[in-house]
């Protein structure tokens, strides 16, 4: 990457790759004492080119790099391009299949958004106690995943035409247990951050993104629903059974960092309710179809939206009949967001100790940005 | 420091006595400066500071653990986790100290040994009885305390200068910017404990103290002292010149090895003067109850439990605060707390002029 020049009487810092709070990327501020004149972020260093491993993929085996897009989401990564699939081929999925996939989407989503919600905190300077917190939690979930499917973490559930695994005995009985145990420790997150007076002194006004803006830069995900814009590609969209589910899309009208953290905050609650309900209405039957693993896909095109934990995940598949995709792209929301993360410091007054509660209010996840 | 007082006595005592063969001056250095050696091996001096930094360590590390819904150190000195604390000091003394290309490297190596030597001074003047005092300067003892600790915070200045990184460069700034703004109100509230007392003599404040402890009448003053223990600390919601997410480890980034043991201990140390200066000032000092007829004993004791209670207090603290931003942070220290000290001191001032007190 060609650094561009830096102005006179400011000093240019490297903000990463090694750094406690930069993840696997590089971040370039310019900064006058503590105020960031101008952030530029230099995405790429963990390219892997998953969209060129699809091409020579079957549609079965292709799930498993894309598990691996962004870890904390797994569910969420892939069922965008089964959905396209199943656009392009007419393939149909039996409908306790879709109950499944919501079920687990949704229990990626809380994953991803307690991630998220921890690193908040620890970006804010806390100890990192809330941070475990979350991570203690996440474990719920993820023993929930194991059950479900054998693996804890990138679980290759999904295929075109089903899932490979139903519930085991007894697993509808865990999900209700253990929305009731995560609905009496999300107040203690209310307690810990959002009602914490020194936590809203670092969010409450900081990096203010107006709705105007956050439509022009192609804000997505909690980002542009913290800024008061009414898009979930669930309800706008609506892929498996969202459309038959009774929840609705959370937006927060402060602009700032803390309406974001709150946004994620709601959206969990959302999930769990999702969660309940597929617990307690999932219908009887098949989860599969017959299953082939070389199996071919007409020749066609596909667009799926559907909505990640970090924002919307745009996949535009190409097929030419064999049994592996012609050409996949794949729209990340890390990536949308980090273009609206560079401009930050041209819309609102950044200072350095705002940069880590800034960038983990948009809640990146550099893999899944470099692909 | 400690060594000069060591010298300049032996010295001394062995100019009176030169006539004496080495053995019996040896013996009568001792048996004369018995309690000077006491007081600098053992209770203000090494043992009291290192058992001290042990101990935060460990309870910090355990403690917090529990908090964070973790278990902590578990493996080296049984299950509690005591031996840990030894166990990173070999790690940290074996480590290579790694001199990157471009530092001041003079300033570089020899700040770090300042770093807890110069706040851990401080603890001479502190009184753990009316004579128990390491160095009794009499009505200098405040005014002393306050000075090495205004030179302490040069030293991070220094040495994040010396460091020539970037991170460090602004890691220094901000411990300018912070102390200049917290020590202030801390000055002006000792001001006021002084002119309640009478005296700036640590030992007279102390003593003034027997009926009602400082806190009582000067609760504003109170709650700004102790407010600036995590100031003068670098504790959260304080830590801002070593902002891990921010600035990596802000003015420490360059050290390794031994030299960041000692940034370590240096934070430790200006914990405990501060917490020490904060008994002596507002909580009554060596005050309280003289138990089995021994009133040295419990005098120390006294100090000794109130500060350890302090200490766990500050140290649980830790884990509910976010840290504040720098503009935060001196708007806390001009806009209210230099405000409220001057009121205080006002106050005191009134009281005194009344002779309500």
């Amino acid at each position: 990457m060609k650094e561009p020049i830096i102005e006179p009487d400011v000093m240019r810092i490297s903000w990463g790759p090694q750094h406690p709070m930069s993840g696997q990327t590089r971040i370039i501020l310019d900064v006058d004492g503590e105020k960031v004149h101008k952030i530029i972020a230099d995405l790429g260093f963990t390219h892997r080119g998953v969209e060129k491993t699809l091409e020579k993929r079957t549609f079965f085996g292709g799930i498993i790099p894309l598990d691996r897009m962004a870890m904390v989401d797994t569910a969420n990564m892939s069922i965008g391009y089964v959905t396209a699939l199943e656009k392009i081929g007419g393939i149909e999925v039996p409908e306790r299949a879709k109950w499944i996939r919501t079920l687990v989407c949704e229990m990626s989503r809380i994953n991803s958004h307690l991630y998220a919600f921890g690193l908040q905190a620890e970006s804010t300077g806390y100890f990192p106690a809330v941070f475990l917190w979350t991570t203690v939690d996440r474990e719920i979930l993820l023993d929930l995943f194991e059950e479900l499917t054998g693996a804890r973490w990138s679980f290759n559930l999904f295929f075109p035409g089903g899932v490979h695994h139903d519930f085991p005995d007894g697993f509808k009985e865990k999900i209700l247990k253990s929305v009731k145990y995560l609905r009496g420790r999300f107040k203690d997150y209310w307690d810990a951050m959002v009602e914490n007076p020194l936590f809203e002194n670092r969010c409450n006004g900081v990096a203010t993104l107006k709705p105007s803006d956050a439509l022009r830069l192609g804000a997505t995900g909690p980002v542009l629903r913290g800024s008061g814009i009414d898009i979930d590609m669930r309800r706008e969209e609506p892929y498996d059974i969202y459309d038959e589910l009774d929840w609705h899309v959370i937006t927060e009208d402060a602009c700032d960092v803390m309406a974001r953290t709150k946004v994620r905050y709601h959206e969990i609650g959302q999930s769990l309710n999702i969660m309940e309900q597929i617990a307690l209405k999932i219908p009887d039957g098949p989860v599969k179809g017959r299953v082939n693993a070389f199996m071919r896909v007409p020749e066609g095109e596909g667009i799926s939206r559907v909505e990640a934990g970090r924002g919307e995940m745009g996949w535009h598949i190409w097929t030419n009949g064999t049994s592996n995709p012609y050409r996949v792209k794949i729209t990340s929301p890390t990536l949308r967001n980090m273009y609206v993360f560079e401009r930050l410091a041209e819309l609102d007054e950044i200072l350095v100790a705002d940069i880590p509660v800034v960038i983990n209010s948009i809640d990146p996840w550099y893999l899944d940005a470099d692909r | 420091m400690y060594i000069n007082i060591m010298m300049i006595s032996a010295l001394s005592s062995i100019i009176k006595a030169e006539e004496q063969n080495i053995l019996t001056r040896i013996i009568e250095f001792l048996t004369v400066n018995a309690k000077p050696l006491l007081q600098l091996l053992i209770l203000p001096g090494l043992a009291f500071i290192l058992g001290f930094a042990i101990f935060a360590v460990w309870f910090e590390r355990k403690f917090l653990a529990r908090a964070m819904l973790r278990v902590g150190p578990y493996y080296c000195g049984g299950r509690s986790g005591v031996l840990q604390v030894f166990a990173d000091f070999i790690k940290l003394f074996m480590k290579e100290i790694i001199l990157p290309a471009s530092i001041d490297w003079p300033f570089f190596l020899s700040l770090p040994v300042l770093l807890s030597t110069i706040p851990s001074l401080a603890l001479l003047f502190i009184p753990f009885d009316s004579n128990w005092v390491l160095w009794d300067v009499g009505s200098l003892g405040l005014p002393m305390f306050l000075a090495i600790m205004g030179i302490s915070p040069l030293i991070p200045i220094f040495s994040g200068w010396a460091s020539n990184n970037k991170y460090t460069f602004i890691g220094a700034w901000r411990v300018a910017y912070m102390y200049i703004s917290g020590e202030i109100p801390l000055v002006i509230c000792a001001a006021g404990v002084a002119i309640m007392a009478g005296s700036m003599d640590l030992v007279k404040i102390v003593e003034a103290q027997r009926s009602m402890w400082f806190a009582a009448p000067q609760f504003i003053g109170f709650l700004l002292f102790f407010l600036g223990i995590f100031i003068e600390s670098e504790r959260t919601p304080f830590d801002i010149p070593v902002a891990e997410v921010e600035l990596v480890f802000g003015w420490r980034t360059e050290y390794s090895g031994i030299l960041f043991g000692f940034t370590m201990m240096a934070e430790y140390v200006l914990f405990q003067a501060w917490t020490l200066m904060f008994i002596t000032l507002y909580l009554g000092g060596y005050n309280g109850p003289v138990l089995l007829g021994m009133p040295l004993a419990s005098h120390i004791f006294w100090l000794l439990a109130k500060f350890l209670i302090l200490v766990v207090f500050i140290i649980l603290l830790r884990c509910v605060f976010p840290r504040l931003r720098m503009d935060q942070m001196i708007n806390l220290g001009w806009s209210y707390m230099t405000p409220l000290a001057l009121l205080n001191l006002f106050i005191v001032i009134a009281m005194k002029y009344l002779g309500v007190f």
